[in-house]
């Protein structure tokens, strides 16, 4: 007789009547437990529309003699549970100027205006602000009706506002037409392939083109070791000299196309990009070792790079953009201090600042500070528009300028070495893209040095290009 | 106290086999439990300062591939759901469904009208990111990456984003579906000079 067969016995049905019991309560706590769970779901789910009140603005950094800057602000604002995009809010706002940071900011009232049907705050710079020699220094406040406290722009006000620096001895850098096909790939590095091995760097999992992978690196400041970010299995890979193979170094990250930048005593700083609901992006410090030594938010909702800094590592966040101090006597700095710290330019070094401003399709204007003041200054001018600028920064008493230059169907990286007032030496490097990395993390400079991350199919690597000259 | 041991076992069997199976249900339960099939208004009046509003009650919500339903409470409520698959369920557009929403858009590719579509209303629209980088539907032209603004895309044939602001540094602020790891937000990219993109424009903006 098989056991199918067999009806249960009387000491079975003792067993099986509470056994039968304890399904009906489970599944009775189970359909409790999971409705309140579902209501829960329900009520974060709601279907009422948010408020929205926010502003951006594109500073005038730098500026040619004569002219005067018109501050454009453009706003979105919708009032909580309005269902139409088009009702916005009402909103106004101030823009605060000075021509010397000793002075007392003065207030003027932004004008209500549009363009291309996007809302706008605007103010013309007064005629005896645009033209002080020294330029001047400003911040605006947008307010609206509603609940929604006030918008600084940028995120410190007065404590670290935008400056706009007239250019009156820029040396003209005419490139003319960019030569697309000679670009010189460099002496490649490093070169690692994808994969999950304990010598390969990943690729990012998902439905993501073009893929994305090895999304930063960095180089020590003796040129010796180029760290390698692997942040889809979390860990740098240090590739030291002429070490066969690299060191691989664990880290507790949460990448999704993060930046990098090293110190110099080996640790490093990495910079994600996807934050936690209503926070912002993490800066995570780590050791040589991948020990963690500390995590921070960034001021902004949109950090775009870092770098080291002879003061410490500095982030560029939007929607300011500034550079914000990240770190601050060996600590590092909570939202807050790194706004009113913020910069327009970025810390070189010895007190030096580099200010870029790209303009129109094909035109840069860039400057070197020192004391505050411009030291020198550029206007690079080219008939084939000129894209995202990838670095721009000192190499002894060179200013090292990297810049995408493009048409419809190409693009490339030109290298551009400005020498005092002329242009010293250009070269052009393929963009080697395969892989999507960090937006800022492509070039590094480190002495006379010029490295870049590349890739292809096959995998991920770092070129050099010496920029000596002779 | 013979019975009280098959009880507890029962009991806890089948708890927890209906919490587990609840759990992994959360995930895919987003569009059939929030989202609806209404119909969209057309409008017209629609200017680019409404759609970027559009956009932003997207921001922190989630992505999934082929999906254009999500809500506006700012957190992504159907998290790590699998890559690559388009039938999960979960929260938020994909990155041509939310363009789609974002710029108005008819379901029918020769109507250039403008529709305006509820947050929960779940449509992803006829277009992938390639048909949007080839200028696909009536409103759709590509134009000079040089000459894009504010709400205007720059689409590959796997990706498409909306320009949300300009940096001094030539890179653009993106508000984008990015995909499930990133859900939606607005990010720094370099995608205006790289040859993969290329610059398209709604058409037919009121003011």
């Amino acid at each position: 007789m098989s056991q199918q067969g067999r009806r249960p016995s009387r000491f079975d049905r003792r067993r099986l009547v509470p056994a039968l019991l304890g399904v009906l309560a489970g599944c009775t706590l189970a359909s409790v437990t999971v409705g309140l769970g579902s209501s829960a779901v329900a009520q974060r789910a709601h279907s009422e529309a948010g408020a929205v009140f926010d502003a951006t603005h594109l500073p005038a950094l730098l500026r040619l003699p004569g002219e005067r800057p018109r501050l454009v602000y453009d706003v979105q604002c919708v009032p909580e549970g309005v269902d139409d995009p088009e009702r916005g809010c009402d909103v106004d706002g101030t823009v605060f100027f000075r021509e010397d940071s000793r002075e007392a900011f003065r207030a003027q009232k932004l004008q209500p205006s549009s363009s291309f049907g996007m809302r706008q705050l605007t103010a013309t710079v007064p005629l005896d602000v645009a033209s002080d020699t020294d330029g001047f220094e400003y911040y605006a406040e947008l307010r609206t009706g509603g609940r929604a406290a006030p918008i600084l722009l940028p995120a410190g006000g007065a404590h670290a506002p935008h400056r706009s620096l007239p250019l009156p001895n820029a040396s003209t850098v005419e490139l003319g037409s960019h030569v697309f096909g000679n670009a010189d790939p460099g002496e490649r590095v490093v070169f690692t392939r994808w994969g999950d091995g304990p010598r390969d760097v990943g690729l990012e999992p998902g439905r993501s083109l073009p893929a994305i992978g090895a999304s930063a690196f960095d180089v020590t400041d003796d040129g010796k070791v180029v760290v390698l970010l692997d942040e889809a299995h979390r860990r740098a890979l240090r590739f030291e000299g002429h070490e066969p193979a690299p060191t691989s170094v664990s880290l507790a990250i949460d990448g999704r196309l993060a930046d990098l930048a090293t110190d110099t005593d080996g640790s490093m700083y990495v910079l994600e990009s996807v934050a936690a609901p209503g926070r912002t992006p993490l800066v995570r410090w780590f050791d040589r070792a991948g020990r963690e030594l500390g995590v921070v938010e960034t001021a902004e909702r949109t950090p775009a790079e870092i770098r080291s800094g002879s003061d410490g590592p500095v982030v560029l966040q939007h929607p300011s953009h500034q550079w914000m101090p990240v770190a601050d006597g060996g600590a590092l700095s909570p939202p807050r201090a790194q706004a009113r710290k913020a910069a327009v330019g970025r810390p070189v070094g010895a007190g030096r600042q580099v200010v870029v401003l790209r303009r129109g399709a094909g035109e840069i204007l860039a400057a070197i500070l020192a004391g505050g003041r411009v030291q020198r200054s550029w206007r690079i001018r080219s008939d084939t528009p000129l894209g995202d600028v990838q670095l721009a920064e000192p190499a002894g008493n060179r200013l090292v300028i990297v810049s995408r230059v493009f048409t419809h169907a190409t693009d490339e990286f030109t290298v551009l070495v400005l020498d005092g007032h002329r242009l010293g030496r250009q070269f052009s490097t393929p963009s080697d893209e395969w892989a999507e990395a960090a937006p800022l993390g492509r070039f590094r400079l480190v002495g006379h040095d010029l490295y870049r991350l590349g890739s292809n199919a096959s995998g991920a690597f770092v070129a050099r290009y010496d920029l000596e000259m002779p | 106290m013979s019975g009280a041991r098959p009880f507890a076992v029962s009991l806890a069997v089948t708890l927890g086999l209906a919490l587990v199976g609840a759990t992994a249900a959360y995930h895919t339960r987003f569009v059939a439990d929030n989202c609806n099939a209404a119909a969209p208004t057309p409008t017209s009046y629609i200017t680019r300062d409404g759609s970027a509003t559009v956009a932003l009650r997207a921001r922190f919500e989630g992505y999934q591939w082929a999906g254009g339903c999500w809500n506006d409470n700012d957190r992504d409520d159907s998290p790590n759901d699998p890559h690559e698959d388009p039938a999960t369920g979960g929260e938020g557009g994909d990155c041509s469904g939310f363009t789609f929403k974002v710029w108005r858009e008819s379901l029918d590719q020769s109507d250039s009208g403008f529709q305006q579509w509820g947050m929960l209303r779940n449509v992803h629209g006829p277009y992938t990111a390639a048909a949007f980088k080839a200028g696909a539907g009536a409103p759709n032209i590509t134009v000079s990456k040089s000459l894009l603004t504010k709400m205007d895309a720059l689409a590959s044939d796997g990706h498409i984003g909306l320009i949300y602001a300009t940096n001094p540094d030539g890179t653009d602020q993106i508000i984008e579906a990015k995909g499930e790891d990133y859900g939606t937000n607005i990010w720094t990219r370099t995608y205006r000079g790289s040859s993969s993109y290329t610059g398209v424009r709604r058409t037919g903006w009121s003011a």
